[in-house]
């Protein structure tokens, strides 16, 4: 469960994340959206401790993520965006060193069962840097499941791959639903509308919706248009 | 402190297999090979005006030339430590990972000190040729290994602390360049100055540090002052990961 409350960022005097506060559910998948530079990205990285909130809560399981950040941390597979790798390991030898990392006991069967939850058995022995990026996509999937975490939280997490992929990828993710709690942010309306319970849409890093997909008349796609671009102007940049 | 260590499995595996580590070792051996060559000849030359000195005291510390390359070599080295990580974008996998900042900052330092070691390993080679052609004081060799030991502890704490500070691995180099080059610099004030500044400087002195080390004299002032800097360096390299978080 991953509860936030009045969670804000503030990078110098720019506000990137302001006031948002959202819960996950045991076993929900949660879609969060928002356009380019909404503060989705930050709002993970708070979750996953690796920026520090300017304030608010986050609760992982209970567990207070600023104060007792580790054990928060314990609970969480994270797949940051773009997928940072150490280019010049072997694949297996990557999710070795990150169980370790994450103490996981039997490290060899961990690392099977990642590898084939992923789908990347067949680059076991390949050398990271060499994969092209769909694999190394899959690799970064594979290491976020290794710890057998009850939270998955991935940041944009089918960029990068072919639609095959991307179809068996939200296969994947369905197949967690009710067993663990995922958090998924992406700008692919299709994406949350495949495998999310919920979403959560955010804009210039204030949250502007809380909705299932599938309620109401509308589709997604108008909802999401209307409530990120209205009052808006062009962003120049 | 399970992570410091998987921490620093990692990063000596990755140092061993990337190219760096093999220009750094070779380039190295060559530089210390030429160093070692041009002393001998020294000595050989000038046995009378070189008194007690021996080549191997002089190769330790008793010359700029053993300066000159650390200057560079330590900052080549310590740069990637946590600067290569930020490049890549692996430090928010690693910062993520359950492990604390003084984990990563230990398993990353403690690499850095293996790779020390390594560097100087293959020099035993010139006390073995010294002893095969008159006679080695192996007291006094022991203690220049272990003044290297503890001038190796402060000087990969400086170019970690660089590390940490800098956001990609060419400033982190020039960082610890330049911080490693004043520091050897203050030395150099021994010579110049008077009273309590050149009390002070002697005492900052990495040559007369080596020099007290080589001649098998074991200056515990020089100790406490290298394992003080290695501590104040290492300390504030997991404060300021710590704070990064806020940045």
């Amino acid at each position: 469960m991953i509860e936030v409350e009045a969670l804000s960022r503030q990078y110098g005097s720019r506000l990137a994340v302001n006031e948002v506060s959202f819960r996950v559910e045991p076993g929900e998948i949660v879609g969060f959206l928002g356009p380019n530079g909404a503060g989705k990205t930050t709002t993970l990285r708070m979750l996953t401790g690796y920026l520090a909130p300017t304030s608010g809560d986050i609760r992982i399981d209970g567990i207070d993520a600023v104060t007792d950040s580790i054990r928060a941390r314990e609970r969480l597979g994270y797949m940051p965006e773009g997928v940072p790798l150490y280019r010049e390991m072997r694949v297996f030898e990557y999710l070795r060193h990150r169980g370790a990392l994450k103490r996981v006991p039997n490290l060899t069967e961990a690392v099977d069962r990642a590898l084939e939850l992923a789908g990347v058995e067949d680059v076991r022995t390949r050398i990271v840097g060499q994969l092209s990026k769909g694999y190394r996509q899959r690799v970064g999937l594979a290491e976020a499941l290794i710890a057998d975490p009850p939270i998955l939280i991935l940041d944009e997490p089918t960029s990068g791959l072919d639609p095959n992929q991307v179809r068996q990828f939200r296969e994947l993710v369905r197949s967690f639903g009710g067993e663990k709690t995922v958090l998924l942010s992406t700008h692919i309306l299709s994406e949350v509308e495949a495998v999310c319970d919920r979403v959560i849409i955010i804009r210039e890093g204030e949250k502007v919706a809380d909705l299932r997909p599938g309620d109401g008349e509308i589709s997604l796609e108008e909802v999401f248009a209307e409530l990120t671009t209205s009052g808006v102007t062009e962003d120049a940049s | 402190m399970k992570g410091a260590w998987v921490v620093s499995k990692r990063e000596l595996g990755s140092f061993f297999v990337s190219p760096l580590a093999y220009v750094v070792l070779t380039s190295w051996l060559v530089w210390n090979g030429v160093v070692f060559w041009v002393l001998t000849q020294f000595y050989a030359r000038n046995a009378v005006s070189s008194g007690a000195a021996t080549p191997l005291s002089g190769f330790f510390g008793g010359s700029a030339l053993f300066f000159i390359p650390l200057l560079v070599f330590v900052p080549v080295l310590t740069m990637r430590l946590i600067a290569g990580e930020k490049q890549s974008g692996t430090i928010e996998a690693l910062l993520t990972a359950p492990v604390s900042e003084a984990s990563v900052i230990f398993g990353k330092y403690g690499a850095s000190l293996v790779i020390w070691c390594v560097l100087w390993l293959p020099t035993l080679i010139y006390a073995w040729i010294m002893s095969q052609h008159g006679s080695v004081d192996w007291g006094a060799t022991a203690s220049s290994y272990l003044g290297i030991f503890c001038l190796g502890a402060y000087f990969m704490a400086v170019g970690l602390l660089m590390s940490v500070l800098a956001p990609t691995q060419i400033i982190a180099a020039v960082l610890a360049f330049v911080v490693l080059g004043v520091l050897f610099a203050v030395g150099i004030g021994e010579f110049v100055l008077d009273g309590t500044a050149r009390e002070v400087c002697a005492y900052l002195s990495m040559w007369g540090h080596m020099q007290s080390f080589a001649k098998g004299v074991v200056d515990t002032r020089y100790l406490v002052f290298d394992f003080s800097v290695a501590a104040l360096a290492v300390g504030l390299s997991i404060g300021a990961l710590k704070a990064r978080r806020h940045g």
